[in-house]
């Protein structure tokens, strides 16, 4: 391994935001899986093994503490990246970005056999990380549609009222879930010591 | 009585979808593979349960007693074969309307028992508002009744008092925050879509309280009593969010 080529990638702050998420989430997820298994949306329910909190009470308890550390720490992490410019020429997708999109995909369905020259993030994987802070953003607003849909009633109609943001708390979820799944596999892909970077903050070159 | 908390040990999830009980509990080995059902326990519990009160603390800040609940058209009704009735068990209890009086205690310059007719008397509210349930399930009945605060005002309640506790025939219990009970739509309900109130939703008089979740809107009312003790309530002791605010 050579040690010289060790790389800086992620400040402190990115990496602490990024594990306490992923707490948030995790909690977020299996809690919220069980309050839909209260009174299913749609025909099927999530096996228990999947969710916490045991019954609606311990999982709403769960929720309801789980959503102050997702919303705040996403907060910090959104304050943090305006306030450092941090990400802005690496991971924020751009409009002249748009047309790297098809070499990419075309990359990655084998259509096409070399990696098209891009920066620290291809074209896909800005479009990803950029897209998935609005769906945090969208879960928390139809969370709040169904938390306070009296208090906050403008929002729940924003989304359609209280039946439909019900729905959309859900898609908001699933493309979460989604990304995870995506994030996963290219985590795998990418190796040890990107993993690695996530934890320390550097990665060392590959031997 | 209350509607709707009443899903958690019993049959969770049985409501409102394709499911039974039986292939709830079909299911029940899956639970047995996870090794435990992940109920807070010990510090978990005791810590989630702190954040809880935080939480209805938070929710009480956010409250605004001149905020009202939506109320809807006659068109956004829901049918009134979809008035689903929720209780804590299956039977309603033994209710004779015609000799009902609803008792009054504690914090009060007239305590003692009160006629359907003496409340019916009072300013009446008729509205068409989302009743909420903790399951997610929500329905829009179209209600009528005494405003809570105007019967308060009546029996000389304390407006400095902290709570109104609430005690049912099935021996429910529930209680809320003084700002809450005296909000406008905060109705000692005694009409459902134009007609009495029939047997399985409350009668003859429920509280319905459209600014909290389902389970604080008590059926088979009974008792009130003025209060500075916060008497906690049947879902509320053993779980469920006291302030309950939506």
């Amino acid at each position: 391994m050579n040690r010289g080529k060790r790389e800086y990638q992620h400040p402190l702050l990115i990496r602490l935001t990024h594990w306490i998420n992923f707490i948030a989430l995790a909690i977020m997820i299996t809690s919220g899986l069980r309050i839909y298994n209260a009174s299913p949306l749609w025909n099927f329910s999530i096996p228990g093994i999947l969710t916490l909190g045991g019954w609606l009470a311990g999982a709403r308890m769960w929720h309801f503490f789980g959503m102050w550390l997702f919303a705040v720490n996403g907060a910090v992490w959104v304050l943090y990246n305006v306030l450092s410019r941090h990400g802005r020429h690496t991971t924020l997708f751009r409009v002249q970005d748009a047309s790297g999109l098809k070499p990419m995909i075309q990359y990655y369905c084998r259509i096409r056999r070399e990696h098209p020259p891009t920066g620290k993030y291809n074209p896909l994987q800005k479009l990803a990380y950029s897209s998935i802070p609005l769906a945090g953003l969208g879960s928390v607003l139809t969370g709040m549609s169904l938390y306070w849909p009296v208090q906050f009633g403008p929002l729940a109609s924003l989304f359609g009222g209280y039946d439909t943001a019900r729905i959309w708390h859900f898609l908001f979820t699933a493309g979460l879930v989604f990304f995870f799944a995506g994030h996963m596999l290219m985590v795998i892909i990418a190796g040890w010591s990107n993993f690695v970077s996530i934890i320390t903050g550097w990665k060392s070159a590959e031997h | 009585m209350a509607d709707d908390a009443g899903n958690g040990k019993r049959g969770e999830g049985a409501a409102g979808s394709g499911l039974t009980r039986r292939s709830v509990l079909k299911l029940s080995p899956l639970l047995l593979l996870a090794g435990c059902d992940m109920t807070p326990e010990g510090r978990t519990e005791s810590f989630l349960r702190s954040f809880q009160k935080f939480n209805d603390w938070f929710q009480s800040k956010v409250f605004d007693r001149s905020r009202l609940s939506t109320e809807y058209s006659a068109a956004e009704l829901t049918p009134e074969e979809g008035f689903r009735v929720n209780s804590k068990d299956d039977d309603v209890p033994d209710v004779d309307p015609a000799a009902w009086t609803l008792a009054v205690e504690g914090l009060v310059e007239r305590p003692g028992t009160y006629a359907l007719a003496t409340i019916a008397s009072l300013p009446k509210r008729v509205m068409n508002t989302r009743h909420c349930c903790v399951e997610g399930w929500s329905i829009i009945p179209r209600w009528g009744g005494t405003p809570l605060g105007e019967f308060l005002r009546m029996v000389g309640a304390d407006p400095g008092a902290k709570y109104v506790s609430v005690e049912c025939a099935d021996d429910y219990t529930t209680s809320y925050d003084m700002p809450s009970a005296l909000h406008r739509q905060t109705l000692l309900c005694y009409e459902a879509y134009d007609k009495p109130l029939t047997l399985p939703h409350g009668a003859p008089v429920r509280i319905v309280i459209p600014t909290k979740l389902g389970y604080k809107s008590a059926k088979w009312v009974r008792k009130l009593t003025v209060t500075n003790e916060n008497t906690g309530g049947y879902w509320e002791d053993q779980g469920y969010d006291w302030f309950a605010g939506i």
